[in-house]
């Protein structure tokens, strides 16, 4: 193993009209550790397509997974798919991307788009070797890989958008591939690609998709440790004890909390330097603690937060709010979401006696609601998550 | 004089940003800037009674509705 993890975001613009999605997909790990990622595109929209693509997303992922070669994936696809009444064939494209110890990429694709791959910001031209399987064309590719290599899969409706709109020939591969390297910023995350590209397709379609349209994005990145710390432990006599926890690991530190940062600062032994700026009117201004890269007040920050949070993993249209804001609640956002990668919480459960109060939205059970529901946004993020409370 | 506005969670829900900007609008009305030195903290432990503010040692609760008369009464009368 290597520094390195991986980054995935992936999202789908539904058919207009339609309520389910015909494209699928299903990013999953091996019992050996590898990743795997299917993306599948039903024929046709709706039920029929999403039960195609459904069933050929679980038997690739769980064949792959099996180390089951490409020959026996297909035949087994290709066996079990259900008929189509209308056409008279079984059909679904797919993608899969694998990639064993950070190391090395095996893509293997049929009839969707090929694979954008982009290594320091430009489109690389990987290669492929054609195979025919079941007389289907299926290209297979090997790729070593390097820190920073963007795999960007998606389904026709990205390269069908706009056609007879407002483009004569749909938005082409060629086209994305330019966008993506016009877009591209080395700090990106996947969910960040994947949502550039699909607001792009979604315009082209003028908020109206006449196909499914489906973007997955895998990237490799390093690794960013991150703790958290907040509130006090429930006894005071291990105030030492979570402090040490967090402290001594490695990377980024926040510590949010009136009470807690207090007691940081005594832990320190620094002073604490508190701001009267308030960059957003609900969330409370930020404090300075050396030694620590930001401190924050608790419950409300962290509620926004958790908010920022849900959408991120949903359809990221709260992005340009904490993008590039300085109030406490978006810099953690940017710290949780888009730099760290395995993060490090230290909750203390204390009650605070001034907080049970049930005019006021900040409770104890509230917070540690917040704890959970963000912890769980964030492993969905792809992001290690360790709680530990004291 | 060093005058300390709390912005802890439960302050804050009583209006602590309401207090520091009339606060800070109120110093400068008077021309205090040289004389008053406001400042944030987080929790005094006197939850509450929000919205802590503190002058010299003492503590005081302010909401947004009396910080007027809090500013006369014990800021301008302290100068």
């Amino acid at each position: 193993m290597n520094d390195l993890c991986l980054d995935v975001g992936y999202r789908s613009l539904i058919k207009y009209g339609e309520q389910l999605c015909g494209d699928m997909v299903a990013v999953t790990k091996s019992e050996d550790g590898d990743f795997i990622l299917v993306l599948a595109d039903g024929l046709g929209s709706g039920v029929k397509a999403n039960i195609l693509s459904t069933l050929t997303t679980t038997i690739l992922s769980t064949m792959m997974a099996e180390h089951i070669s490409v020959e026996d994936c297909v035949t087994t696809i290709a066996a079990t798919l259900p008929v189509c009444s209308k056409r008279a064939v079984a059909y679904s494209t797919f993608t899969i991307i694998k990639i064993t110890d950070n190391e090395e990429a095996e893509i293997i694709q049929y009839d969707n788009p090929m694979v954008i791959m982009l290594r320091d910001g430009k489109s690389y031209d990987y290669p492929k070797t054609e195979k025919i399987i079941e007389n289907k064309k299926i290209y297979e590719s090997r790729i070593k890989l390097q820190c920073d290599d963007v795999f960007i899969a998606m389904s026709d409706g990205a390269i069908y958008a706009g056609v007879e709109q407002v483009l004569n020939y749909g938005w082409q591969r060629e086209n994305i591939e330019a966008f993506a390297e016009a877009c591209y910023d080395r700090n990106q995350t996947a969910t960040i690609i994947t949502s550039l590209l699909l607001e792009q397709c979604d315009l082209l379609y003028g908020q109206k998709p006449g196909d499914d349209t489906t973007v997955a994005t895998v990237k490799l990145r390093k690794r960013k440790p991150l703790s958290l710390i907040m509130g006090p432990p429930a006894d005071p006599k291990d105030v030492n004890k979570m402090m040490n926890a967090a402290f001594s690991n490695k990377g980024r530190k926040i510590v949010c909390g009136g009470t807690t940062s207090s007691l940081a600062a005594e832990y320190l032994g620094k002073p604490m330097q508190t701001e009267l700026t308030y960059f957003d009117p609900e969330i409370p201004p930020t404090s300075k603690i050396e030694g620590v890269d930001l401190v924050t007040e608790g419950v409300i920050t962290m509620s926004r937060v958790l908010e920022y949070a849900k959408d991120y993993v949903d359809k990221n249209e709260r992005y340009d709010e904490w993008r590039k804001k300085k109030d406490g609640a978006s810099q953690i956002a940017r710290m949780l979401f888009t730099e760290a990668t395995d993060i490090n919480f230290y909750i203390g459960r204390a009650i605070n006696p001034a907080h049970q109060n049930p005019n006021l939205p900040i409770t104890f059970n509230i917070k540690m609601n917040i704890v959970e529901q963000l912890a769980q946004c964030l492993k969905i993020m792809g992001k290690n998550i360790n709680v530990s409370y004291f | 004089m060093k005058v300390t506005i709390c912005i802890g969670s439960s302050c804050h829900l009583k209006g602590s940003r309401e207090v520091v900007e009339s606060l800070q609008a109120l110093v400068a009305e008077n021309k205090l800037e040289e004389k008053v030195d406001l400042g944030g903290a987080f929790c005094m432990g006197n939850c509450q009674n929000g919205v802590s503010v503190k002058v010299g040692d003492e503590i005081f609760s302010v909401t947004p509705e009396t910080v007027k008369e809090f500013f006369e009464d014990k800021i301008m009368s302290r100068i």
